[in-house]
């Protein structure tokens, strides 16, 4: 009885520890845990899916920094891989000024995997301030608000952008967001304004938010955290539009196994509280 | 084992190591990576509002290309710097209340939109709603939700009657929802150590790919 006392006073550093290590070691010696692909994230996946080189083409737009590198990353390399493989033109541009660093890092990734041209196949618009002024102006002219891409190219000259003029020449919108500004502005000012198409990807803190919207249709569909991001993978590698390294899939199984050890802690400590109590 | 030779990549599993430090206790690595973020954070925020914001949208338009209609938003951006002269305390009311009624008049009707309407025509039990059982049953259970819950922050009248085990079953469908964020939120946490560990493992270490 001893024990469960003790239950309440394991060492914090005890479970730093049990934590880091639970993570760590599936990291080196994979299990293999099965990943289930959610409704909400293979709507996603079948909407991008279903358009293809003739179709208008997908805007994503990258509102996160790299503190959310591990949970939005792979969800923007799993989704231009599919845009890349199945030939559908792609337009980058941040609402974050680190979102720039953040796609031109995916972009060179992805340049060894894939031959696409630059302003034919995709085109990256880069960083705007404002960002309200931004995504209503974007629904009047895009090339009003970037004038100019992130290579200080004008995006006139771009055969990509020539053909789009606002929202209506974009067959999806996809925001990969941390915080505001990301989804809600999207939502708020291309979706509601404009009636937009939107998908979105966000880290697993605001994912509890997004649903609401997926029940009402207003967006698309949706990929939550590192989860979501690895569901997304499953789908392209199933497709065979890739076999480059799926760094999402790869922390599954550190994910789960870190649930698992969090939920023995709490439930332990809940054993350990009650039976603190009755001793009183 | 294929350890990293550049030498940011050491750097920033230094400084990855100095955080993780803190873990154990506070020492004096985990306080210079602390201050260093700080310190980056605030050059590199103030590099970017020049380059992205001041330059681009003022000093070029109205000093390079001799936009003279600029002169209005740079009189309204030295009103801001009111605040510092007691006697010119009041000029900064102008920009705020522009900024104000312009961000109110464009955000209000977007609000009303996203959130009011199409937020309670998603709770409506409509037909269609029902053409599988599964479906119909959970259009049930959000509108029961949705009532419940409002009637739980319904303050003008005495909690009996139906009233108190309306509001009771609002308290369960609030605690399921701060759950599934507590939830959310944990994945979230453990994602980012993922992250760092998928680092210092691989591109450091070189022990995964």
């Amino acid at each position: 009885m001893r024990f469960l006392s003790y239950l309440t006073k394991i060492p914090r550093r005890f479970i730093f520890l049990a934590i880091a290590l639970a993570v760590a070691i599936p990291l080196v010696i994979p299990i293999g845990i099965p990943v289930n692909v959610m409704p909400q994230s293979k709507r996603l996946f079948e909407a991008v899916d279903s358009l293809n080189s003739e179709s208008k083409p997908i805007l994503i737009s990258c509102d996160f920094d790299p503190q959310s590198l591990p949970e939005l990353y792979p969800m923007l390399m799993a989704i231009t891989r599919q845009c890349y493989a199945k030939n559908i033109k792609v337009i980058l541009m941040a609402l974050w000024p680190q979102g720039t660093g953040m796609v031109e890092m995916a972009l060179d990734e992805l340049s060894t995997e894939f031959t696409k041209e630059y302003g034919v196949d995709y085109a990256f618009l880069g960083y705007k301030f404002g960002v309200a002024a931004v995504l209503l102006g974007m629904g009047e002219n895009i090339s009003g608000v970037f004038p100019v891409d992130y290579y200080g190219t004008p995006v006139d000259s771009l055969p990509l952008l020539r053909s789009v003029r606002n929202y209506k020449d974009i067959s999806l919108i996809i925001t990969l967001s941390t915080g505001d500004p990301g989804w809600r502005q999207w939502l708020l000012y291309a979706q509601s304004r404009y009636r937009a198409r939107l998908g979105v990807g966000v880290t697993a803190v605001s994912a509890a938010d997004v649903y609401p919207y997926v029940e009402t249709k207003q967006v698309t569909g949706f990929l939550a955290g590192m989860k979501g991001a690895s569901e997304y993978e499953n789908l392209v590698q199933e497709k065979g539009y890739s076999t480059g390294i799926f760094r999402a899939t790869q922390g599954m199984d550190a994910q789960s196994l870190g649930h698992l050890l969090i939920m023995i802690f709490i439930i332990l400590g809940n054993v350990g509280y009650f039976y603190a109590r009755r001793q009183k | 084992m294929n350890i990293s030779p550049d030498p940011w990549v050491w750097l920033a599993a230094f400084l990855t190591l100095c955080v993780f430090s803190f873990l154990y206790k506070d020492n004096i690595l985990y306080r210079f990576a602390e201050h260093l973020f700080v310190g980056v954070s605030a050059g590199y925020l103030v590099a970017l509002t020049w380059h992205n914001q001041i330059r681009p949208n003022l000093i070029v338009p109205l000093f390079v290309e001799g936009n003279l209609l600029y002169i209005i938003p740079l009189i309204f951006a030295l009103c801001y710097f009111g605040r510092f002269v007691p006697r010119l305390n009041h000029l900064i009311r102008l920009p705020i209340a522009y900024v104000l009624g312009w961000g109110s008049g464009v955000a209000i009707p977007a609000f009303f939109q996203r959130d009011i309407l199409r937020q309670t025509q998603g709770t409506l039990l409509v037909p269609d709603a029902f053409a599988r059982w599964d479906s119909g049953l959970w259009a049930v259970i959000i509108l029961v939700g949705v009532i419940s819950t409002l009637i739980y922050f319904f303050f003008s009248r005495e909690r009996k009657g139906i009233i108190k085990p309306t509001a009771n079953l609002g308290i369960i469908f609030i605690m399921l929802g701060f759950g599934a964020s507590f939830g959310y939120t944990v994945m979230a946490r453990i994602s980012l150590l993922i992250g760092r560990l998928q680092f210092l493992l691989g591109d450091w270490l070189g022990i995964i790919r």
